[in-house]
């Protein structure tokens, strides 16, 4: 699979990879700004601390939602979170499986980002429950009440998709992190660092044995993640799908869901491969024709997405359904017309500047419209929650919602508990594969001396 | 020096480098041999015939079925011993159950992947002789080590420590516990 420019450029040793990633947790070089954005993640912290200590003590009522659109901030950005994360794992695991060997310079800090994401995400529905002490309710436990939880519905399989979506990615990350964390280990200096990656490094050697035992199980549990995040996301658009609620209830749902996740997660992939690229001086590892690559695929991501859009718009007409034409209406012209012309400016208006070589090779261009990406997905989810909510069949149950300052505070605040875990984890472990991208330098060597 | 010697490890350069040195340790007879790499290198597993072996495999298929069936007797039992009629619907909902079922499914067979790995490479083992070698600490980083056990019927401590030296090797150290 020769390519015009290297993945990793020819001129660095193998050497040069392990003392320009392991140098990030041993010697921090940018200590200043992730101090602020520590200080910063952790104020945002407090605030979501805050926010939901009010919250258990007052209930769901603080926020803005009610008889009807009694799903608001926190199920829009459950589903919004979860779909950042989903880029972490197909980066990950798809790209591994298909031989991609740019993605060994993203794929650790994308699956990083991917556990950070669904920790938010699991936290949405739990702080919705309202009496979020009653998780437990959820499981099959031999209960005094002799009642079982009621596995015919699309709020129980929720629990199980993202419970098992957290611990596979955790896995899969940790897996893939071991042999990086020898690395890591053997050059620490100091006792303390040593003995914290010689822990969690578990004893690895770097053996034949061992790495061929490792190559089998990490492509295995890569052969099924990719199913996984397909399942995860369809059956999170099931909770809206399998509802008859107009605008819901679609078959396009679960592939609309899963593609504009990946939409999503691939551009926060992008802007975070930039910050990191700026703030460590990581150009040799994450070079250009990285930034190239994740601009096409956010591209062709969001052309896929779009057909979504244009696929929804045409099912609600074709049904011929009143309320369904009407829901499509209420979007277009609507109360919260802003929010879906929002959606779509956001998502695809500034997406069309990847279509230019120079535009995604751009890093400030290209960390623009990301965010703009990531803004935009944000729209479309309150989109498809309170456009469908606010009017449905009976008018007498017409309703409008309204964001109250809690909801607000619990979002921002919730932009805390994503930033901190990542923060810690770009601070205390091996943010780039260490070994995976050696391991291309390896096969790039070996082509160019054949030539 | 009264310490047993328990082996002989090489170092070398280049990926190619360790992989021609197992290759010909393998054609002069050696069966106990190792190697050790900062990342997998491609072709070693055929050289040490490590690739008959397909534990992994049949272990993670296990824990996918243990927790296809395990989550779909679940949830059978679960409708059995506590009933909810909705609208005369079955109560033997299949397509329902079968999206825990996936995940569930899905979870044991990582976990099973991961454990079976785990137990297979007898990991975590934090000390090995390996790590009193002063020059191991370069596997990780960007040195190709071959090991020759010294349990090996063709192992003479002289001649395979001479062995290694003449297949390229930078370095020989002996390994002792």
């Amino acid at each position: 699979m020769a390519s015009k420019t290297p993945v990793i450029p020819l001129t660095e040793t193998y050497r040069d990879i392990s003392r320009e990633v392991a140098r990030i947790p041993l010697h921090m070089p940018a200590r200043v700004p992730w101090l602020i954005a520590l200080i910063l993640s952790l104020a945002l912290l407090s605030l979501f601390l805050a926010s939901i200590t009010y919250l258990f003590a007052r209930g769901v009522g603080i926020w803005g939602l009610n008889i009807p659109v009694n799903w608001a901030f926190a199920i829009h950005l459950y589903v919004w979170w979860l779909g950042l994360g989903h880029a972490g794992t197909l980066i990950s695991a798809m790209l591994l499986l298909m031989g991609q060997d740019w993605r060994n310079s993203l794929n650790r800090f994308a699956e990083a980002m991917t556990v950070c994401a669904v920790i938010c995400a699991g936290m949405e529905p739990i702080i919705h429950l309202g009496r979020p002490w009653f998780l437990y309710w959820m499981f099959p436990y031999p209960a005094t009440m002799g009642v079982w939880p009621q596995f015919r519905s699309p709020l129980e399989w929720d629990v199980w998709a993202v419970m098992t979506y957290l611990i596979v990615s955790i896995l899969f990350w940790y897996i893939g992190l071991v042999p990086d964390l020898a690395t890591v280990r053997d050059r620490a200096k100091k006792r303390g660092w040593q003995v914290f990656f010689g822990i969690f490094a578990l004893g690895w050697r770097g053996s034949a044995r061992h790495w061929a035992v490792w190559n089998k199980t990490y492509r295995t549990i890569a052969a099924i993640a990719v199913p996984l995040v397909v399942s995860v996301h369809s059956e999170v658009s099931l909770l809206f799908a399998a509802g008859q609620i107009p605008g819901w209830h679609s078959t396009i749902f679960p592939p609309y869901f899963v593609l504009g996740a990946a939409f999503s997660g691939f551009a926060m992939v992008a802007m975070i491969a930039i910050v990191m690229r700026h703030t460590f001086q990581l150009g040799h590892i994450v070079t250009e024709r990285h930034l190239d690559v994740l601009a096409k695929v956010t591209l062709a991501m969001g052309l896929m997405t779009a057909y979504g859009y244009v696929f929804e718009v045409f099912d609600a007409y074709y049904s011929g359904e009143m309320r369904e034409i009407a829901t499509i209406h209420d979007r277009f012209f609507g109360y919260y017309a802003w929010s879906f012309w929002g959606a779509v400016f956001f998502n695809f208006v500034p997406l069309q500047g990847l279509w230019l070589a120079r535009v995604r090779r751009s890093p400030v261009l290209l960390f623009l419209i990301s965010t703009s990406v990531v803004v935009g997905m944000w729209l479309e989810r309150y989109m498809i929650l309170v456009t469908s909510l606010y009017k449905d069949f009976l008018p007498s149950s017409f309703g409008y919602y309204h964001a109250s300052f809690w909801d607000w505070s619990t979002y921002i605040g919730m932009l805390g508990l994503f930033m901190t875990p990542f923060l810690l984890f770009v601070r205390f472990l091996p943010s780039i594969s260490i070994f995976e991208d050696k391991e291309v330098l390896a096969r790039e060597k070996a082509e160019a001396a054949h030539g | 020096m009264a310490e047993p010697l328990l082996g002989f490890l090489g170092e070398f350069g280049t990926p190619e480098a360790l992989l021609d040195a197992a290759k010909r340790a393998r054609s002069d007879g050696f069966k106990c041999i190792d190697a050790f790499s900062p990342f997998p290198v491609e072709g070693m597993a055929e050289v040490l015939r490590l690739n008959g072996d397909q534990r992994i495999g049949w272990i993670t298929i296990a824990g996918g079925l243990f927790g296809f069936l395990g989550m779909l007797g679940v949830q059978l039992f679960v409708n059995v011993d506590y009933p909810i009629e909705v609208g005369g619907r079955p109560l033997f909902a299949w397509p329902a159950f079968f999206v825990v079922d996936f995940e569930i499914m899905i979870l044991c067979a990582v976990l099973f992947a991961v454990g079976g790995m785990l137990i297979i490479n007898r990991l975590p083992k934090l000390y090995h002789p390996l790590f009193g070698t002063p020059r191991f600490g370069l596997a990780s980083a960007d040195r190709f080590f071959l090991y020759i056990d010294a349990s090996d019927p063709k192992f003479d401590p002289a001649r395979t420590r001479s062995f290694l030296g003449s297949l390229g090797a930078w370095t020989v150290e002996p390994v002792r516990p």
